[in-house]
């Protein structure tokens, strides 16, 4: 029977899509059995998210202008 | 590949300068990220990634859809940081780095009780939607710096996987480690960041 402990070092594998049939059925089975592994896993996808909107923040002004040229010069001015 | 990314792909086609806008805002500081870690040094990223914005100008008549939008521009990024590090010399052989910063297990064992449960159970996030999340700034920043003090092969796994969306197979031929490697990093860099989270909301 899987412990947390092992759950957790399979966690990501299991997220991925990684873990041989077998290893994939028991820690399913753990997670249908165990809340506090259910919590855990779901707070790994929540920081993938937050790691995503965490990272999203625009460049100076000075290089987004000088890309936004960049831009305008390739395009033509397009349907701006 | 998302339906999304095909419409947005086609309004830069198109020449719809607040699309490209809307990209560069969302996507230049973190591939200045990628871009510093496979050059080592900021100034060169940010040459880099600047370089690799031209080059998505001139080339998105030729994105299919194959993969995420972000994801063919974080190509475009690995590419010109590799050249550059290459030509300065300055190459770094990521599956070495792998190895050194995975030693130990990815949680303390003092986490886990005799039998293998959790010893604290584990904290409910009760309160915590992704809806609310994403305007949490104090949290966001909890995170980013989370992030930004991850060992350099556990933040580009981080930001190619799960930032970008990189498929694990084109992280792995990018970087050249197995795909048992990109786990243990992926996986020990996303414990990190759920602790820093964890340890945000405990403090409240």
């Amino acid at each position: 029977m899987l412990t947390c402990q092992g759950l957790s070092e399979n966690a990501t594998a299991y997220m991925e899509g990684a873990l041989p049939p077998m290893k994939r059925l028991g820690a399913w089975t753990h997670l249908r059995i165990c809340p506090a592994c259910r919590r855990y896993l779901r707070q790994l996808r929540l920081v993938i998210g937050l790691t995503r909107h965490a990272t999203h923040e625009p460049p100076p002004d000075m290089i987004e202008e000088k890309l936004m040229l960049a831009f305008r010069q390739k395009k033509g001015g397009g349907t701006e | 590949m998302s339906r999304a990314d095909l419409a947005l792909a086609q309004r830069l086609k198109a020449g719809d300068a607040e699309a490209f806008r809307g990209l560069v805002r969302a996507q230049h500081n973190r591939l200045i990220r990628i871009a510093a870690v496979l050059t080592q040094s900021a100034a060169t990223a940010e040459e880099v990634v600047q370089d690799a914005w031209l080059v998505v100008i001139q080339r998105v008549d030729a994105y299919e859809g194959r993969a995420p939008l972000s994801a063919w521009i974080a190509g475009i990024v690995i590419n010109k940081a590799r050249d550059r590090a290459q030509r300065d010399g300055k190459m770094i052989s990521f599956d070495a780095m792998a190895e050194t910063e995975v030693e130990g297990p990815a949680l303390a064992p003092e986490r886990f009780a005799p039998d293998g449960h959790w010893a604290d159970g584990m904290p409910a996030w009760e309160t915590v939607t992704p809806e609310r999340l994403v305007g949490d700034r104090q949290m966001l920043q909890k995170v980013l710096a989370a992030l930004d003090s991850l060992p350099p092969a556990q933040r580009l796994a981080v930001l190619l996987r799960d930032v970008e969306g990189l498929e694990a197979v084109e992280v792995c031929r990018q970087l050249g480690i197995s795909d048992g490697n990109l786990r243990v990093l992926l996986h020990r860099a996303r414990n990190r960041l759920r602790e820093a989270a964890d340890q945000e909301l405990r403090i409240r």
